[in-house]
């Protein structure tokens, strides 16, 4: 829309703000003067005609001092930083970050130089805590150290022998401020964490849940398996941790509840208000101040660092310290039944070609009827070669097998009641 | 470590006592299928919260099974195998986010001390919204965390660009949309070799090309002289109205072409189209030429007409029976 008034009201004023016109553009000459001139104005210099061609938005590289200058201030800094002064070590909060304390710097000092002796007020205690309490000083329940050192060192065991195991750990910690020791123990121990709320039902209702959160199958190397399992992840329920280390438990009433529910060890800090049965393995200690968990949190992820260690080394020794989970064995046996199911059926058909043909020429071990209908039955297989999975004719598939090796000799009888998922 | 955990998940699982351990083809490995193990047991016992359990033992079963699965490549070939969650925040539900998140922080504490530059210089960043993430994840960050993730975020990208650490900027990008769109630049319309800029300018239905060029204020609009194009005076004020404005009545010739249409949309339509072809001259212009009116497109068109209605919004005259 035009406005007609603004060239009344404003037009000499922008006119003269908008006059030095910007580098790099064309400047017009024909707003200078009122006279035409008929010839193009051409530039004498080629130097200066090159100078206004560049561009202003790609200026040529000019190497930047300033990342040098930074260094050097820097590497001054650090030289001068010790002039004149006797630097000596103190408390830094990020200590227990680089250097994260294990099971075996478990003492007396530390944990007290942690404040984990630090209980609440003597009138919000729980009776139960009786035994953890050393006596009140000025209001304040005071933690006996000696009983966290001890309940400290045997949460440590319980992780370490949980990663030993090959076990899921889970270190909770749901407070502003506790995210950086939870991730830290759980990449120490390779395990997992929480910092964020903890859904209702993750454990019991993990269906509803926790479907398609990636989930892989590794060997005893820890090293991805192939696609072999990739089935069986579609079909698998959700993982359930096999040991919880939660540093507020006050405020994970439920997931301690759903995880004693589902026979999950915990291991819980215990301050003098807290009900220490709402864990298997307590801790009593201050968890309120965040240097004392963050001590606590690196003694048992080093633990669980570990444990994983001893595991590996076991491993590649030879000596495997868990067992396959029973869903992923099922899934398994159904495997291996198959491929020798489909040998066989090769052989059989090959052995039927090469006698001669016709109904007649079988062995004489071939089960009759049922099983002729599915050996004959050549098996699909998907684009890549791999075979389809379907669990129905898997089982009907393994009923038959377990037929036909009965026929032959004894078998187990747990094939005969090989469960299904979902039944 | 299933024998951990031993108490919903596994009761579909059916056992005999006997036989907890053992694998089927232990029993069934006389003579057809050869499924021996190579080397010999081990034993172990494994941590238990109850009593220990019978024959609680682990056979490393060799993993070649050459004699079953030739030509099958999905057949399992492993001896052990169990299930871990790929990212260590499984449980959080939000797995991708929340890792997302805590390399963010990791970050800014490990690069807090490196200089930062203002926020005006930082070069302009296109980060997602919350929406736009929630969408490309695929999980519902939740609005708080997002929000302090954010700050991290915006905090680490005032690193000065000469010493910005390249694992920054990896842990940027999941919060950074695809296309940075505040980097676009505007084509630049060319002048042709007659000195000659072109713009088109549109008005209700009618359309405007106009050629610009420098000369003393000619101006033609289909062959014919403003003053025979447009009979009205309002009319052909508008038509020049952003040369007028800005004193370049007198400095250039105009050749325009208009059609669709009447003499108002076509006169601002050509005032528009001429606006552009003088920006082209003097992009210094186009401020001025901007608070006129001079550069915007006016989207007012003729409204549709409405069933029951008699035009677009007038309604039959009411009678009553």
């Amino acid at each position: 829309m035009i406005i007609r008034e603004f060239g009344v009201r404003h037009g000499r004023k922008v006119l003269a703000a908008a006059a030095p016109l910007r580098r790099g553009q064309q400047q017009c000459l024909r707003a200078l003067s009122t006279e035409t001139s008929g010839t193009p104005v051409a530039t004498a210099d080629p130097a200066v005609e090159a100078a206004l061609q560049t561009n202003p938005e790609n200026p040529s590289p000019v190497p930047s001092l300033f990342a040098r200058d930074w260094e050097t201030a820097q590497q001054l800094r650090r030289n001068l930083m010790p002039v004149g002064t006797k630097v000596e070590h103190r408390y830094s909060p990020n200590d227990v970050f680089r250097n994260p304390p294990g099971p075996k710097d478990v003492t007396l000092e530390l944990l007290m130089a942690s404040q984990a002796h630090m209980g609440h007020h003597a009138s919000v205690w729980n009776p139960a805590n009786a035994r953890y309490i050393f006596g009140i000083r000025e209001g304040i329940h005071i933690i006996s150290l000696e009983q966290t050192a001890a309940h400290l060192r045997r949460a440590a065991r319980v992780v370490e022998e949980v990663a030993y195991h090959g076990g899921l750990i889970l270190f909770v910690g749901t407070r502003p401020g506790q995210t950086q020791i939870v991730t830290q123990a759980a990449r120490l121990a390779k395990a997992c964490h929480l910092f964020t709320k903890w859904t209702p039902g993750t454990i019991t209702n993990s269906d509803k849940i926790l479907p398609g959160i990636p989930v892989e199958i590794v060997d005893e190397l820890d090293r991805p398996v192939g696609p072999a399992f990739n089935q069986h992840l579609m079909d698998r329920r959700a993982l359930v941790p096999d040991l919880v280390v939660c540093l507020n438990p006050l405020e994970n009433f439920t997931m301690l509840r759903e995880c004693s529910q589902a026979n999950v060890p915990t291991i819980g800090i215990i301050d003098t208000n807290t009900e220490p049965t709402w864990v298997t393995y307590a801790i009593p200690a201050n968890d309120d101040s965040l240097r004392c968990l963050a001590v606590i949190g690196s003694v048992l992820g080093r633990a669980g660092e570990q444990g994983q260690k001893r595991r590996m080394e076991d491993a590649k020794n030879g000596k495997v310290t868990w067992e396959t989970p029973s869903e992923i064995k099922q899934f398994m046996e159904i495997q291996q039944k198959r491929a020798r199911w489909s040998k066989r059926a090769a052989e059989e058909e090959a052995a039927a070609t090469s006698g001669g043909g016709g109904p007649n020429g079988q062995s004489s071990t071939t089960p009759p009827k049922s099983s002729d209908r599915s050996y004959g039955r050549t098996p699909s297989t998907n684009r890549d070669g791999t075979p389809i999975f379907h669990a129905d004719e898997a089982l009907a598939e393994l009923q038959m097998e377990v037929d036909l090796v009965n026929a032959e000799e004894d078998v187990s009888p747990q094939l005969r009641n090989t469960p299904r998922r979902g039944d | 470590m299933s024998s951990l955990r031993t108490g919903s998940r596994c009761l579909r699982d059916i056992r005999q006592p006997g036989k907890a351990a053992t694998v089927p083809w232990q029993s069934t490995s006389k003579a057809s299928l050869a499924y021996r193990p190579k080397q010999p047991f081990n034993v172990t016992r494994f941590i238990a919260t109850t009593a220990p359990r019978s024959a609680e033992t682990t056979e490393i079963i060799p993993s070649d099974l050459e004699s079953a699965d030739q030509g099958q490549s999905a057949v399992v070939r492993v001896p052990y195998a169990r299930a871990v969650p790929v990212s260590p925040s499984y449980f959080s539900r939000k797995p991708i986010f929340n890792d997302a998140f805590v390399v963010v922080q990791d970050l800014a504490r490990k690069y807090a001390r490196l200089p930062i530059i203002p926020k005006d210089k930082v070069t302009p960043t296109a980060w997602r919204t919350k929406e736009q993430y929630r969408l490309a994840v695929g999980e519902h960050a939740k609005g708080r965390d997002y929000a302090t993730c954010m700050k991290l975020a915006k905090r680490l990208n005032q690193i000065h660009p000469d010493l910005m650490p390249e694992e920054v900027k990896a842990g940027l990008l999941p919060f950074k949309r695809e296309v940075n769109y505040y980097l676009n630049q505007p084509k630049i319309q060319p002048i042709d070799q007659y000195g000659r800029s072109h713009g088109v300018g549109k008005r209700k239905s009618s359309v405007a090309r106009a050629w610009v060029v420098e000369g003393t204020g000619e101006v033609l609009v289909n062959g014919k002289p403003l003053s025979e194009a447009f009979g009205r005076v309002h009319d052909r004020e508008s038509a020049v109205w952003g040369m007028k404005l800005t004193e370049r009545l007198d400095k250039y010739n105009v050749w325009a072409m208009v059609s669709g249409g009447g003499t108002t949309g076509q006169a601002e339509a050509l005032a528009l189209a001429i606006a552009k072809a003088l920006c082209v001259h003097e992009p210094a212009l186009k401020n001025p030429l901007r608070r006129a009116g001079c550069i915007t497109r006016d989207p007012r068109k003729v409204e549709r007409k409405k069933h029951g209605h008699v035009k677009a919004r007038k309604m039959p005259t009411w009678v009553k029976r």
